[in-house]
């Protein structure tokens, strides 16, 4: 099939197009130079065009988001999702995985990133992606409070460690290092947390510095297409601001070598406006954005998402277990915990983030000051979904960051006045034209996850994932922009037109996305038998039923790496 | 003002949601227009007409929805309604008044479970007997009932004020296991006996057993003898006089500084203290 999208307003970041009008031309899933007089035109007149929208962090499925889902039917019937010929589903703040993928395919996503795959219970997150619709997946285990991974570490042995993540990566069909509050999961199943980047993780003794450091190293020998995502310690306590500049610096110095890819930086931290707090306690909270920014920016190794409050009514779900225990003590809501044996744990708790309550409205403008502080090649939207609030609120953020005047309706008029007394929000003039926004939402994330080879740009050998907005450059109207980019004008995926007018009209599954790197045969040996050790002594199922198998996936893409020189 | 009676023509197996078919709808709405209101009866949609022998009259007074040969089939009656009434005669399924705002509905039978879920105001008053959940959160949810008023005259199940935060329920006859469990506010009366765990995690509001109570939860704590007591829910609170002699205990002290009121009868429990 050839279709040609015509009279459209590009944005194109990753190859420099910056609003200009142009034609794209699709051919067998693919962008090409030209197409035939058969192409079918798809008119985008006043429309803009982007690359689709990639996610680099959202819980959309596996085991905590279900335990989300079944612990909270009071969330299941405030949004139901019922169109003709397509699954229903259910859910505001967690959907169940078909409306999942209907809705990012309604705003123009294409690719999202489940962002804490647990890796024994792995299948249940690739169970899952069989059943969400729309989009290409890929998810990330856990890391930061493995055992194996902590021994390694506190052994010195680098090499022994890439192997065993080369492994488990393989064995999960994983896509990338995921680290949550280093060593604090670990020490939770001790009745305590970590709270520092050198408080050491009981009985192991390794420190977060130590884990995410060495983790740094492992993931460059190893040369995966994106860098290790980290969640610092201390999420979400006054004061962290200082743990998150320390954690940003303590990999300084380690260089980005991707041997797949085009990644610059060596450092994802996710959710950075949970990570940017000042003050001793909720009473003196403020704001260090702009300081956390400005290390960012002069900073060629790092780049953040934001993990934006909607000031919604939400569910929490993270695997920093001892994180979500403080949260439910905090809002009294019900609470849901599990560890994960020897190598991870998570907490969900319901959080009202009212737009009344001091505190939401200084971590809302936090979120917002971040965006607009920081350099836009190196900040990224997200709300950390469901954390900070479902995605289905990127197009209000999006709202937020292009009119000054809909975020001043919302500073003055809505949110409590703390947000203009402990942050400097109020301050900026800045507003986002669409070439950012294109780069916040899709060019980043495509680079550095280290698929900007064929995602996050229209270039020729681009896959043909596009989304068309039925929206003037120009415009400032709030709800106009929130209305275009919740409802794209047309949305192709691989080459199909999957959304039309904000609706789904086909229904495709995407790939499930992992990497496979080979390190050299004796070393993957030698750590084999640790492996099988540890299986034996204590997991819980034999080694032999862990990995997850070919049938897991709709469609597996393999990027595979050759790291023999790893022996 | 108008008169909608609906009469059941048959019985039916699969149940139908009547959340439509409320006083504040109907008088704006012709005998046509009723007649072709879609409710969902399983996964499909039926017409109002094809289940039920019509009839639209004029009255006085407020607009009034009288269903008769009802049985416990019909789902969500009286749901949503913010005014008027609604006169049931027979049996009703589950959710009768859920979300309610206003008016009163009157069921002349039993009612199935989830009477009076998330409540916000009016009155629904049961002449017979009513099953688990009577004025109860949404599941999974802690805002539960919110305002009105629920008596059931006859026996009410387990669960009951499941997470109330303000109104009163009142019942006549016996209930189940938990009653007021998660309670935050309002008033239960219990006319009869009560089974275990009743209060079980209450922070405040109050409940009044009359019958017999075999045992009390032991994160109650007893405060003594009180004769005739005016429950007091807030410092503003005017205050709802209850005749007869009491053991009073406050609980429950799973959670910290509680103020759930227990109010036990001394004649029918000389066995508690
Ligand atoms: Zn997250």
């Amino acid at each position: 099939m050839e279709y040609i999208i015509k009279n459209g307003i590009v944005y194109d970041p990753l190859n420099g197009v910056n609003g200009e009008k142009m034609d794209i031309c699709v051919k067998d899933g693919k962008i090409v130079e030209s197409v035939s007089d058969n192409a079918k035109i798809i008119d985008a007149s006043n429309c803009v065009v982007m690359p689709g929208g990639v996610d680099s962090h959202s819980h959309l499925a596996g085991a905590k988001v279900n335990v989300g889902r079944i612990f909270r039917p009071e969330d299941s019937v405030k949004d139901i999702y019922a169109k003709k010929g397509l699954r229903t589903g259910t859910g505001f703040s967690v959907p169940s995985t078909y409306k999942t993928g209907y809705q990012y395919s309604e705003m123009g996503y294409t690719m999202v990133v489940e962002a804490a795959m647990p890796p024994l219970i792995a299948r249940h997150t690739h169970e899952e992606f069989i059943e969400t619709p729309q989009i290409d997946k890929a998810a990330m285990p856990l890391f930061g409070n493995n055992w194996m991974v902590m021994e390694y570490l506190k052994e010195g042995d680098i090499k022994a460690c890439a192997a065993y993540v080369a492994w488990l990566l393989k064995a999960t069909r994983g896509f990338a290092i995921k680290i949550v509050n280093p060593g604090g999961t670990e020490a939770w199943g001790w009745g305590k947390n970590v709270h520092s980047l050198d408080d050491p993780v009981p009985y192991f003794d390794i420190t977060p510095r130590e884990i995410v450091r060495g983790l740094a190293e492992v993931n460059e020998m190893l040369g995966l297409p994106h860098s290790i995502h980290v969640h610092p310690n201390n999420l979400g306590h006054p004061g962290n601001w200082e743990t998150t500049l320390e954690t940003m610096k303590c990999v300084e110095g380690i260089e980005a070598k991707p041997r797949y890819g085009e990644r610059e930086t060596s450092y994802y931290n996710t959710h950075c406006q949970f990570h940017s707090y000042g003050g001793t306690s909720w009473k003196d909270f403020e704001s260090k954005a702009i300081e956390i920014a400005e290390y960012v920016n002069k900073s060629k190794h790092v780049v953040i998402d934001v993990g934006q409050i909607t000031l919604d009514e939400t569910t929490t779900m993270t695997a920093d277990g001892p994180m979500e225990y403080d949260l439910h003590m905090t809002n009294g809501l019900k609470w849901a915990n599990c560890d994960v044996e020897l190598e991870t744990g998570s907490g969900v708790v319901p959080f009202i983030y009212s737009p009344k309550g001091p505190v939401y409205a200084v971590q809302w403008a936090i979120g917002l000051e971040l965006f607009l502080h920081t350099n836009t090649d190196k900040v990224l939207l997200t709300t950390d979904h469901p954390n900070a609030g479902p995605f289905i609120r990127y197009p209000r953020v999006i709202a937020w960051l292009m009119s000054k005047k809909y975020r001043d309706e919302w500073l003055y008029n809505k949110v409590h006045k703390w947000a203009q007394q402990r942050s400097h929000v109020a301050d900026s003039d800045k507003e986002y034209d669409l070439y950012e926004i294109a780069k916040i939402t899709r060019a980043n994330q495509a680079k550095v996850l280290g698929l900007s080879e064929t995602k996050g740009h229209l270039g020729v050998g681009a896959e043909a994932d596009i989304a068309i907005y039925a929206i003037d450059p120009e415009e400032k109207d709030g709800k106009k922009i929130e209305k275009a980019f919740r409802y794209a004008k047309y949305v192709l995926k691989g080459g199909d037109v999957v959304v039309k007018d904000g609706n789904i009209v086909k229904q495709i599954f995407g790939d499930t996305i992992y990497v496979d790197v080979q390190v050299g045969e004796d070393l993957m040996n030698e750590v084999l038998k640790d492996v099988e050790e540890k299986f034996r002594r204590y997991y819980s199922v034999n080694i032999d039923n862990y990995p997850v198998s070919d049938k897991y996936a709709n469609s597996w893409r393999v990027i595979k790496i050759d790291a023999t020189d790893i022996n | 003002m108008k008169e909608l009676i609906l009469t059941l023509q048959k019985d039916i197996i699969v149940p139908v949601e009547m959340d439509k078919v409320i006083p504040n709808v109907i008088e704006n709405l012709s005998l046509e227009e009723i007649k072709n209101l879609e409710l969902v009866q399983g996964r499909k949609r039926v017409k109002v007409g094809d289940l039920f022998d019509v009839e639209l009259n004029e009255i006085e007074g407020e607009p009034r929805v009288v269903i008769k040969n009802s049985n416990n089939k019909l789902k969500y009656v009286g749901s949503k309604m913010t005014k008027g009434e609604v006169i049931v005669e027979g049996d009703v399924g589950m959710y009768v008044g859920a979300e309610m705002k206003g008016g009163k509905i009157i069921v002349n039978g039993n009612a199935d479970s989830w009477a009076g879920q998330n409540m916000k105001g009016g009155e629904l008053l049961i002449k017979g007997s009513a099953r688990d959940y009577v004025g109860s959160a949404y599941r999974g949810d802690w805002r539960g009932m919110s305002g009105g008023k629920i008596i059931v005259e006859g026996n009410a199940g387990n669960e009951i004020g499941e997470f109330m935060r303000k109104g009163l329920i009142h019942i006549k006859g016996n209930v189940g296991i938990m009653a007021g469990i998660h309670q935050n506010g309002g008033i239960i009366i219990i006319d009869g006996d009560v089974d275990v765990r009743v209060g079980g995690e209450m922070k405040a509001g109050a409940i009044v057993v009359y019958g017999k109570v075999d045992e009390v939860l032991p994160s109650f704590k007893y405060e003594g003898i009180v004769e005739n007591p005016v429950i007091k829910l807030s410092k503003k609170d005017e205050g709802t006089p209850i005749e007869g002699t009491f053991y009073k205990f406050i609980g429950d002290y799973v959670h910290n500084k509680p103020k759930g009121q227990l109010y036990i009868s001394v004649e029918n429990n000389p066995h508690l203290i």
